[in-house]
């Protein structure tokens, strides 16, 4: 019992803190498995399975990175608690619709594939979802963080559109015409 | 073997310290530097080289966004484009999706499976051709295999034992991608009506593709067509639109509340796909 409990404690708190390299692959499958049987678990509200998952997801997740990254080279014109605003406001999107896409689930298969090195900084591990009639490639890109040298995610690939990217130009053509504020409002 | 766990424990319980700083680096230090703005200068010397470590961080981050980006800039139909995407958008929401829940209700999935199979199937020379065309001739061995087997065990492709029991992969190639593999670009951005978002390159392609497919008719070529006539042609794309909306209900939905603004959203969408499909 006890070996349990410190075993869980152990995995919570890889889970917490980024991945370390050679973890990523196992941490990852640990966690598309976890989601799953969430997914898959009939005595669970739907508003419990979206806490459950994000819980799952929050500590790879890095979206304060990925907020910076959307913005691109506007970030640094922004103040420091329009900075905040909108890295919530941000967050709050990604979350908002990586929990949709969930809910869509109809008992698909996930296959992790292949972990490849691009960079000394740079991780891609590629996945499958097998669908209906389909199979689609997801991508999840991990970047080092220099400070503690663990691995997080800054950006998934879904069929090869890759989510920032369509977040940095939907967000440059909205800042053509209208503010930070009304986009901080619109997400 | 306990010990073990409880060191490691404490090990990354060290670590903690380093992850929660990093939570928000920026934020952190821009807050630090206001509140400094007067006080000691060797702390701010320490903030300074914390910043421009995080600048060149930024900056490898905006070299790689910003690769693939320039592209797509030259958009001289965005007016019509934008007023298409809307009105395929209420085609879809009011017209395609209420059809096909219905749809999906009548016939069961195995059965709006098997008619997407034998669709797919039907599509086998556009599939074939064009991995010759790009020199992929693993690809369209593959794909002849398939047809074979498709068509005759899968029952005119209704089923497909070549992947479930041979393992045998679809490789989709069409013109457009063919065009692309030689270096030909997207050109600009068009939407087209019941289709969707397309672009110069892509049009092109399906119009060769029409061509090959048994499914759409061309004057001239109607011993190796389907259909015969326009109508049928479009009775064809249509079943085959519901039957293949019916396998993925509420995805459209899901997609488009995605969107800060939908119709620029859907085009680079569109192309980035493309992209890399033709990159494969």
């Amino acid at each position: 019992m006890l070996k349990k409990i410190i075993l869980l404690l152990f995995i919570s708190v890889i889970s917490l803190y980024g991945l370390e390299e050679q973890n990523i692959q196992k941490v990852m499958d640990s966690k598309v498995r976890q989601v799953l049987n969430t997914l898959k678990d009939k005595t669970l509200s739907h508003h419990q399975k979206d806490k459950k998952n994000i819980r799952v997801i929050d500590d790879v997740f890095d979206y304060s990175t990925m907020a910076k990254i959307s913005l691109g080279k506007k970030w640094k014109s922004l103040s420091t608690s329009e900075k905040s605003q909108f890295t919530k406001a941000f967050e709050g999107k990604i979350k908002h619709s990586y929990l949709d896409k969930l809910r869509l689930y109809n008992n698909q298969k996930v296959n992790i594939k292949n972990l490849k090195k691009v960079k000394s900084n740079r991780i891609t591990l590629e996945t499958q979802v097998i669908g209906v009639d389909d199979t689609y490639k997801v991508v999840y890109l991990f970047y080092k963080n220099k400070q503690n040298n663990q691995w997080y995610i800054y950006d998934v690939e879904l069929v090869g559109v890759s989510i920032l990217q369509t977040y940095r130009k939907q967000f440059a053509e909205f800042l053509k015409t209208k503010t930070v504020n009304q986009l901080i409002k619109s997400l | 073997m306990k010990l073990l766990y409880i060191s490691l424990f404490i090990l990354f319980f060290t670590f903690q310290g380093c992850a929660t700083k990093e939570a928000s680096p920026e934020s952190n230090s821009d807050q630090l530097q206001t509140e400094l703005t007067a006080s000691e200068e060797p702390q701010q010397e320490i903030i300074k080289t914390e910043e421009t470590q995080t600048e060149e961080f930024d900056d490898e981050f905006e070299e790689e966004f910003s690769q693939n980006e320039s592209n797509d800039t030259y958009d001289p139909l965005s007016g019509y484009n934008r007023a298409m995407t809307t009105f395929n958008d209420n085609v879809i929401i009011y017209g395609l999706t209420p059809v096909s829940k219905a749809y999906a209700a009548i016939l069961p999935q195995p059965l709006r499976l098997g008619i997407s199979n034998a669709v797919h199937n039907l599509q086998f020379p556009i599939r074939f051709t064009n991995n010759l065309l790009q020199g992929k001739f693993q690809n369209a061995s593959n794909e002849l295999e398939r047809f074979i087997v498709n068509s005759t065990v899968g029952l005119a492709g209704l089923m497909d034992p070549a992947k479930h029991y041979m393992n045998i992969h679809p490789h989709k190639e069409d013109f457009g991608q063919t065009l692309g593999h030689y270096g030909v670009g997207p050109g600009f951005h068009v939407v087209v009506p019941f289709i969707g978002p397309s672009n110069v390159r892509d049009i092109a392609g399906i119009t060769l593709d029409a061509y090959l497919s048994p499914l759409v008719n061309v004057r001239g070529l109607e011993n190796y067509k389907i259909p015969q006539n326009f109508a049928e042609s479009v009775a064809i794309y249509t079943v085959h639109l519901i039957n293949k909306t019916s396998l993925h209900l509420g995805e459209y939905e899901d997609l488009r509340k995605d969107a800060v603004d939908l119709y620029p959203f859907l085009r680079d969408i569109y192309e980035q796909k493309r992209d890399s499909e033709i990159a494969e």
